[in-house]
């Protein structure tokens, strides 16, 4: 996790919900609108949830995950077998072909996976280091060795970075590939890319679960304007979007022709404090902070009543979740007495905002009023986004709020990000406890699922002891519906989405009225 | 009343208010928006910046005349708050460019030469790049606020005065009373200042007065874009943003400070029109 540009994405990237107007036939070409455009179709260059969202239809992975978002299952790979030490993965391949025609084998899949560890263009170098070779010993079987055991390992390889490339496709030109991939494994395959516009794709006869897609094609259209986008979904230009303004939500709910679908998602913004910070070194600073926010209110303003208030940095609905950790009490008097007694009654913070994000700039007013009411004078810094970020690993900020969206099922991930003392300094907070160190790297080499819940459920509290306001704010979006990394189908006349797990897009795709 | 001269005979007063409304009306929507502001917090029914959760995205009615938005503020408060952002913006912003200009221009116009040439080619390389652009790239490298938006309003504004008023120094300098003056050896900052430029700004204060709307819609863009006033200030352009969002749920939010905008750049034009009919200035 130490590449800035993953991280990026997941602050540049808002989520939402999705919004498709109803219809009734299935087959054709649905049309989705979306922020922006993808950037790339060579998986192992992006880690924008725009990008990873393509990168679904159009390449297949070795492993799932299921559609209720909490178990892998078979994707390329039809089986694995894990030796007793945790150290070797032999997976053995499903019969199926690229779109060109070719079979896919053992040795396409070994080489994505090393491709990703080794490519300098990688972005996800690091989280792949702990694979140690990766073997096709017939075009049937890979054998992957790791170099120590990791307990996150087969979920990471759920992720769409790590699709199952054609080895073929890809020597013949990178860059051609990355432009207009000529072999997909997926359900599609690109036929066009406008850029900056839209990605066309059609059906590939050649996938393996060809008989599950009912879709001619799909095309990705890329809408910047929130209001112009739900207009192009009421007016019938588009069959469906994604993020819908969370003001627009309940509005939206009224039109009869709208579905509007909504989903526990992944994502928490965090206030991130910056530890080295003068008064901000102290714990009871920190904690008084907390105390000081009326976090329900904020939720409240910002997402009109769609999330929740967040108290643990693993998500709800995710695994080894933490629901009984404390919440700190909103009470501005006590925040304000405890400021006063470690010395800091006249505390004033410089908050770093993402300039033109809606959400963060509500959250900012937000938070200068109710940090106001405790004594502290908050100072509003606007900059770009793609400013911020650098800002925060330079730790030229004493508070600011971004978010995160987990990519895999495993919690390692983001635990390393936020806790693992790793080259990131703990999301830019520079926290140090050595203590929680460990904890976060015995957590990943553990295999027994109860003992590693078990120490899960210490790191988030003592995570929220030392620290409670990094750890997050809110976690936007709603009732839970059936999430996963792809759904082909399951009702006659549902189309094709794409999904993968802890995305913000989730939520099934609407099933016709008629 | 010659070209370019100020000629205004106290009597005179009434009878052009009497015969000029496009001047009454200019003049008075100022002067109300001037009272607005300076009266503001006696006028504001509530604090402009104080959040309540439980009023959010109220529609106008007689507690709130004018709505509240997202945050649970008086929309009301908000705009007659923000009056006195948007006349400081109006009145500053116009004032560093005009004060400026007026120096290079007169200076430009009375020596000619090298001096001239120097001053008119940085004229040209400012216009060269398009204004908001411009604009931008300062307040970007200066960082967002208000005091960085002056500071790119002077440096860039400035080249229009300095045109208008050269031009006209270098007509007048011609003129006999110039060379008369000359020719009684009077120094050359006093011919320069209270000779030429007193009958050659009339077109700069009539240009001022449409600058004023321009100025006034930059700072309303330039906080649009999240670039000059900071939260949780009211100003009207940054309260159009903060709407934008809100426009087909809440188009309270934007419309009332967007129509503040509108009529107060009205009553500039109004008198910048009704000013330039009374000093012969055609543009």
């Amino acid at each position: 996790m130490t590449n800035r540009w993953k991280n990026i994405s997941r602050a540049a990237f808002a989520a939402a919900l999705m919004l498709s107007a109803s219809y009734a036939e299935a087959a054709g070409i649905l049309t989705i609108g979306r922020r922006e455009d993808s950037t790339t179709f060579d998986p192992i260059k992006s880690a924008q949830n725009v990008d990873n969202w393509v990168f679904s239809n159009v390449f297949d992975v070795l492993v799932r995950v299921d559609k209720t978002g909490t178990k892998l299952e078979p994707g390329l790979a039809e089986s694995w077998t894990i030796s007793p030490d945790g150290l070797t993965y032999t997976f053995k391949m499903r019969d199926a072909k690229f779109s060109d025609g070719s079979p896919i084998t053992a040795e396409d899949a070994a080489f994505s996976l090393l491709r990703i560890r080794d490519s300098k263009e990688s972005l996800w170098s690091d989280s792949y280091k702990i694979v140690d070779t990766a073997v096709a010993t017939d075009p049937k079987t890979l054998t992957v060795k790791l170099t120590s055991a990791s307990a996150p390992f087969l979920s990471q390889l759920a992720l769409p970075n790590v699709s199952v490339l054609s080895k073929k496709a890809v020597e013949a030109g990178e860059e051609a590939f990355a432009e207009l991939p000529t072999a997909s494994s997926g359900a599609f395959t690109v036929k066009e890319w406008r850029r900056g516009d839209r990605v066309i794709l059609e059906k590939n006869p050649n996938f393996w679960q060809a008989d599950r897609v009912k879709l001619d094609g799909v095309e990705w259209i890329s809408v910047p304007d929130d209001n112009t986008r739900m207009l192009n979904v009421q007016a019938g230009q588009l069959d469906t979007a994604i993020f819908v303004p969370f003001s627009r939500v309940a509005e939206l709910k009224k039109d009869p022709n709208l579905v509007i679908h909504t989903d526990v998602s992944t994502r928490e913004d965090h206030l991130l404090i910056n530890h080295e910070h003068g008064a901000l070194a102290k714990k009871e600073v920190r904690q008084a902070l907390d105390m000081a926010i009326d976090k329900k209110s904020i939720v409240d303003t910002v997402t009109f009543g769609i999330g929740t208030v967040a108290n643990s940095y693993i998500p709800k609905g995710s695994l080894y979740h933490y629901d009984a950790n404390y919440q700190y009490p909103y009470d501005p008097a006590k925040a304000k007495a405890m400021l006063a007694a470690a010395g800091a009654s006249d505390l004033k913070l410089n908050y770093v905002v993402n300039a033109g994000n809606e959400v963060d700039e509500q959250i900012a007013v937000l938070l200068q009023q109710q940090l106001g009411k405790a004594g502290v004078t908050v100072n509003l810094q606007k900059v770009d986004p793609s400013q911020s970020w650098n800002m925060l690993i330079d730790g030229d900020y004493d508070i600011s709020v971004m978010y995160w969206t987990n990519d895999i099922l495993d919690p390692d991930q983001k635990t390393t990000f936020v806790l693992g003392h790793d080259s990131n300094m703990n999301y830019m907070t520079r926290y140090k406890n050595d203590k929680v160190k460990d904890l976060v790297a015995a957590a990943r080499l553990e295999l027994d699922p109860t003992k590693r819940e078990a120490m899960y459920v210490d790191i988030q509290k003592l995570a929220k002891d030392d620290d409670p306001l990094d750890r997050p704010l809110l976690q936007p979006l709603y009732q839970r519906l059936p999430q996963g990394h792809r759904e082909f189908l399951p009702e006659p006349a549902r189309p094709l989405l794409p999904r993968r797990y802890g995305q913000e897009l989730i939520g099934s795709f609407a099933p016709p009225l008629s | 009343m010659s070209a370019g001269s100020i000629t205004l005979s106290p009597v005179g007063w009434r009878m052009f208010f009497g015969r000029n409304p496009m001047l009454a009306i200019g003049a008075g929507i100022l002067l109300a928006f001037v009272l607005l502001a300076i009266a503001a917090p006696l006028v504001a029914p509530y604090d402009p910046i104080l959040q309540n959760g439980e009023i959010r995205l109220q529609p106008p009615s007689l507690l709130h005349p004018f709505g509240t938005d997202n945050f649970g503020r008086d929309i009301l408060s908000r705009v007659i708050w923000g009056t006195r952002i948007d006349l400081q913006i109006a009145l500053i912003g116009v004032a560093f460019p005009f004060v400026i200009g007026t120096v290079v221009g007169t200076i430009a116009g009375f020596f000619g030469g090298i001096v001239d040439a120097l001053f008119m080619r940085l004229v040209d390389i400012i216009l060269a790049f398009p204004f908001l652009v411009l604009m931008l790239s300062i307040i970007a490298i200066l960082g967002p606020g208000l005091s960085s938006f002056y500071i790119a309003m002077a440096l860039v504004g400035w080249v229009s005065y300095a045109r208008l008023i050269r031009a006209q120094i270098l007509v007048l300098k011609n003129s006999d009373y110039a060379v008369a003056a000359v020719s009684l050896g009077f120094g050359r900052l006093r011919i320069m200042f209270r000779h030429l430029l007193p009958n050659a700004i009339a077109g700069s204060i009539v240009f001022a007065m449409s600058d004023a709307v321009l100025v006034l819609l930059s700072g309303a863009a330039v906080s649009y874009l999240g670039l000059g006033v900071q939260p949780p200030v009211a100003e009207w352009g940054v309260m159009v943003a903060e709407g934008q969002s809100f426009i087909t749920t809440a188009w309270w939010i934007t419309l009332f400070p967007g129509l503040s905008i509108v009529c107060l750049a009205f009553g500039f034009s109004m008198l910048g029109d009704a000013l330039g009919e009374l000093l012969g200035v055609h543009e």
